[in-house]
């Protein structure tokens, strides 16, 4: 191994700038590529927070109308959820795929702190919303499994909904502790959440239980949200939805295959075609990246054309003394493989450099979207992944360059070798 | 016999083809110390690169030691080549950017010998040719008749049954190309050696003991030398 090196390096020291020159496209090349999927992944991070809002896994069920006459029922009668569904989703049934299931009721109400007011909506959830709906708290706590036990008058507000409630200048956090009034009821705040603005801020969050009594709504539910565990591709999910719709359907007698009847707001979905968004765009990226590369990786296997020709006299000597033409083409190829690999190490580094300079100055900096700061760039760079793809395209190209000229070096005759000059 | 060619010929085919050798029968037996004496254009160089395994033949039979040397791969020539066979060129053909013991080292290196071992006995050979000192030298740093005793210094160091040496002395002068014959000569009765020699220079063949004439192609008469008579400049000298 160590004679190999020696004579690649005996070959490569006579030939400094060219080698310098010819290194520098494939430097470049990987550079590019390195860079390229940097941003494509900073770019994809960025856009993945701006909609984080929901679990991928998460699942929103809703009442309808049905579109199916069916026992006996015509078509175009609502369908409201009830306990019973809420029971069905979390019951054995669906056991294999259903992880935590929650409740929401709702309803209108005039929400007013002193002198101020505004008109709202009490949102009765359970605990598992927060993790379902990427609830982000400020201050305070969410609604726990105590506060639904009880049914405890307790409320969760957004921080731009309490700030609604108090004068300028004070912070959200002054609410925290005060008793709010939610219709005629005093409600204690118990936790300022973070706003998003993806979500209508007017909502508030109470315990499910409260919210069912206080409101007397009885068996109806709002809206069922659970999620889902074991359902890894399209054809799962689009299996279990039309199992669950079923089961829903028939228990408010509505045809089975009535797609209307209940809606399925599955976010797995979007998470599938959000998968296939970044996969498109990180193959063409490397498409990108692997051409610039190929004009490297030409300029590689031309420099080992002229290499093999002016060595053509010296390969002549080495054949004649028994090396044998493996020998040869072993020579080429470690030369072009440790030219590419070497170069194409410097553009690695140099690229993932620019990953980390990209951090600091674009990754910093936020464009102001719907009264929302998205970085532009999220953690552009690559991982250690990508950086094992990239040394075995390296190891492959430089394999590839020299292929052709090894082989022609390998196949000259040993006498015609000696001939030349 | 440790070289046997049985009515080999040969033709090269550049647009138009040149019946090169015509039928060659010839016996080199082991310990032998041969010139291949012919002017330019006889075949001498061919039948040569024949001996030597570096270019093939159309028809006949090649025999080194009782085996038959025809259709072989590259593969195996390149072994054949390697243990058997030492060559000596005109123009030396050293590898300009290795030193002398680097050189010296070359044929060891394609049959796997370990660095050290190989230093080692390069090391030696050199010593034996009176160029330890030059060991760490570049081929351009030495003068011809040096260049041309590392070459044989690298022939000689697999121990090879054979040296073919192709215009030994075609770029040395009067006196150095006596002291390499003289070397070749010395290393034939002491190691007992094979030694073929092409040339054109009667002087040349005369240091060897025995001269096979090559003529268009055809062998011609084959003088016994043994008393070293043959030079027509003396039988002393190398004249050129």
């Amino acid at each position: 191994m160590k004679d190999l090196f020696t004579e690649i390096w005996e070959s490569v020291r006579r030939n400094k700038l060219r080698t310098c020159l010819t290194g520098f496209a494939v430097s470049w090349g990987i550079f590019m590529l390195i860079v390229l999927l940097g941003a494509g992944n900073g770019l994809m991070n960025s856009f993945m927070q701006g909609r984080g809002s929901f679990a991928t896994n998460s699942v929103s069920v809703g009442g309808g109308w049905t579109s199916k006459p069916y026992d006996g029922l015509k078509a175009g009668r609502r369908i409201r959820l009830d306990d019973t569904d809420v029971a069905l989703t979390g019951s054995d049934t669906f056991a294999d795929h259903v992880d935590k299931v929650s409740a929401t009721v709702g309803t209108n109400a005039t929400v007013s702190y002193g002198r101020k007011y505004f008109s709202g909506y009490i949102d009765g959830q359970y605990p598992a919303a927060q993790e379902m709906s990427k609830i982000e708290m400020r201050y305070g706590r969410f609604l726990n499994d105590k506060d639904i036990r009880d049914s405890r008058k307790v409320v969760v507000m957004p921080e731009s909904t309490a700030e609604r409630l108090l004068d300028n200048g004070q912070g959200a956090e002054s609410l925290l502790g005060k008793y709010v009034k939610v219709g005629s009821l005093a409600f204690r705040v118990v936790g300022i959440s973070k706003s998003d603005r993806m979500r209508n801020d007017n909502n508030l969050y109470a315990p499910f239980t409260t919210v069912k009594t206080v409101y007397g709504k009885g068996q109806e539910v709002g809206s069922i949200s659970f999620t889902t565990k074991g359902l890894d591709t399209e054809a799962a999910n689009d299996a279990f939805e039309k199992q669950y719709k079923a089961a829903i359907n028939l228990h408010h007698r509505a045809a089975p295959d009535d797609e209307r009847a209940v809606w399925v707001w599955n976010r797995a979905h979007q998470n599938v075609q959000m998968n296939q968004g970044r996969k498109i765009l990180s193959t063409a990226l490397w498409i990108i990246g692997l051409f610039t590369l190929l004009g490297g990786i030409v300029g590689v296997s031309n420099i080992m054309l002229i290499t093999v020709k002016e060595r053509t006299h010296e390969f002549g000597i080495r054949k004649a003394i028994g090396a044998s033409p493996w020998d040869i083409t072993k020579l080429i190829i470690s030369e072009s493989i440790s030219i590419t690999a070497f170069f194409g190490y410097i553009g690695m580094f140099l690229g993932m450099l620019t990953c980390m300079l990209l951090d600091k100055t674009l990754g910093q900096s936020t464009m102001s979207v719907m009264d929302e700061q998205i970085a532009m760039l999220v953690n552009p760079g690559v991982g250690l992944d990508v950086a094992i793809e990239a040394t075995l395209v390296l190891i492959i190209a430089g394999t590839l360059a020299g292929f052709f000229p090894a082989r022609k070096a390998a196949s000259v005759r040993p006498i015609e070798a000696l001939r030349a000059e | 016999m440790l070289i046997e060619l049985k009515d080999v010929n040969k033709t090269y085919n550049n647009g138009q083809p040149l019946h090169v050798l015509k039928g060659i029968n010839l016996g080199i037996d082991s310990g032998e110390f041969v010139s291949i004496m012919g002017a330019s254009g006889s075949g001498k160089s061919t039948l040569l690169n024949i001996i030597g395994i570096l270019d093939n033949y159309d028809t006949g039979e090649y025999y080194i030691d009782g085996r038959l040397i025809k259709n072989l791969t590259e593969k195996q020539a390149a072994d054949y080549r390697n243990r058997m066979i030492g060559f000596i060129f005109q123009s030396f053909n050293l590898i300009s950017f290795k030193t002398a013991v680097e050189n010296v080292e070359l044929p060891l290196f394609y049959q796997g010998v370990s660095r050290h071992k190989r230093h080692e006995m390069a090391m030696q050979f050199l010593d034996r040719l009176g160029l330890a000192d030059w060991a760490g030298h570049y081929p351009n740093e030495m003068s011809g008749g040096q260049k041309q005793r590392v070459a044989i210094a690298r022939a000689l160091i697999t121990q090879p049954k054979i040296i073919l040496a192709d215009e030994p002395t075609g770029a040395l002068d009067s006196k150095t190309s006596e002291e390499v014959m003289q070397l070749l000569g010395q290393l034939n009765k002491e190691d007992g050696v094979t030694i073929i020699v092409v040339t054109h220079e009667s002087g040349v063949a005369n240091c060897t003991d025995k001269i096979v004439h090559i003529k268009d192609g055809i062998i011609g008469n084959i003088e016994d030398n043994r008393e070293h008579r043959a030079s027509v400049f003396g039988t002393s000298t190398i004249m050129k």
